[in-house]
């Protein structure tokens, strides 16, 4: 009682501070610096309808080849902490048939919506994270219904590895095109799409970094499911 | 033009109006089946009309055009299948963790069924070791 007591006050002065913090900051006025230099630039620059994916892929791209780190690590580290020389799948459930039949008929339209949302990262809402995150749904889905169900390991591996590979191999073609690191060479060196912008064929590097950010992110995600799914197995 | 506005508006209306009645059917109900079965059946129909509704309304304005109604039929078409199954695994994950019904119901077939099956296999399994002796 006393300890709560003590949390919830302690909460509430931080909250105060907080707000008091925020209290002097002018939202809604007219005080972007970087932010509107993006707004301005994004097209001409990287021919990204969505400033969002634009930032994150191209002017700050450093930070989502981070993230991606941070997720790759994140799926060794339950890989290495929940490793087992046998594991099996112990679900003992079947789910009924209608789950079964459902999710027979949805798994592919929600593979075909993630691959849209990391495809169409330069146009609309989105990028290789939700993507990915969609696709990953789709395999979960499978490990629920299906008892036996397992992910193909190897190729899900490999594709994780080589779309990590891909990643920085795109990043360091710029690098040697006569740029720096993830310099977008098909955007401002081969000038692929400056003419159609807002349509599919444009976006310089954005939709093949984000397809790659996608198969990463879906694999990897299915993986740490698959990780957590198992249990170890008296031989 | 006005026309496809109004009756866009009219189903969003309704589908307003079904969102309502789930969200009492939710509170005014005695036990989960009953819950549930009021509440996932209105809101699959009051979000199938406000989303259609909204394609059509949009289509009666002068920004809207056509992919608006395609984009929110997809998502109606996606919600009126998922629902359905996601309301069906939530019941019987339910009624397999021994969640009662209400002391008003009269009937529970499927008890019936699961303690006959039970019953069949225990009268089977005697017969069969008497079999091999």
């Amino acid at each position: 009682m006393l300890k709560r007591a003590l949390a919830i006050i302690l909460l509430l002065i931080v909250g105060y501070w907080l707000a008091q913090g925020l209290a002097g900051v002018p939202f809604g006025q007219d005080k972007m610096l970087v932010g509107q230099y993006y707004l301005d630039n994004v097209k001409q620059q990287t021919g990204a309808v969505n400033a969002v994916t634009a930032v994150v892929v191209n002017y700050r791209g450093f930070d989502t080849l981070g993230e991606v780190t941070v997720l790759f690590i994140a799926s060794t580290g339950v890989g290495a902490l929940l490793w087992r020389r046998k594991k099996e799948r112990t679900a003992r459930t079947e789910g009924s048939i209608v789950l079964t039949t459902g999710t027979r008929l949805l798994v592919p339209f929600v593979m075909l919506f993630g691959a849209y949302i990391f495809i169409h990262g330069h146009l609309t809402p989105g990028g290789g994270f939700p993507g990915g995150a969609t696709i990953a749904t789709a395999f979960l889905l499978l490990y629920l219904a299906f008892i036996t169900y397992e992910i193909p390991h190897k190729g899900f591996e490999k594709t994780e590895g080589i779309a990590g590979m891909s990643y920085v191999i795109v990043g360091l073609i710029g690098l040697s095109i006569g740029g720096y690191f993830l310099f977008d060479w098909i955007w401002q060196t081969w000038n692929f799409g400056t003419e159609n912008v807002g349509r599919l064929l444009s976006g310089g590097f954005i939709p093949i970094i984000y397809t790659i950010i996608g198969l990463k992110v879906g694999t990897e995600l299915s993986g740490i499911i698959d990780n957590m799914l198992k249990e170890e197995v008296s031989e | 033009m006005n026309a496809l506005a109004a009756i866009g508006e009219v189903l969003v209306l309704l589908g307003t109006f079904f969102y309502f009645l789930s969200a009492l059917g939710l509170i005014r109900m005695p036990d989960v089946y009953n819950r549930m079965q009021t509440s996932t059946k209105s809101a699959t129909l009051g979000s199938l009309g406000v989303m259609v509704g909204v394609g059509i309304w949009a289509l009666g304005t002068d920004f809207g055009s056509i992919p608006w109604l395609t984009k929110t039929i997809v998502i109606a078409v996606f919600l009126l299948l998922t629902n359905p199954i996601s309301a069906h695994a939530l019941i019987r994950a339910a009624y397999k963790s021994g969640i009662p019904l209400w002391e008003g119901s009269v009937v529970d077939k499927y008890r019936e069924h699961l303690e006959a099956k039970e019953r069949e296999e225990v009268e089977e399994t005697p017969a069969e070791e008497g079999g091999e002796e």
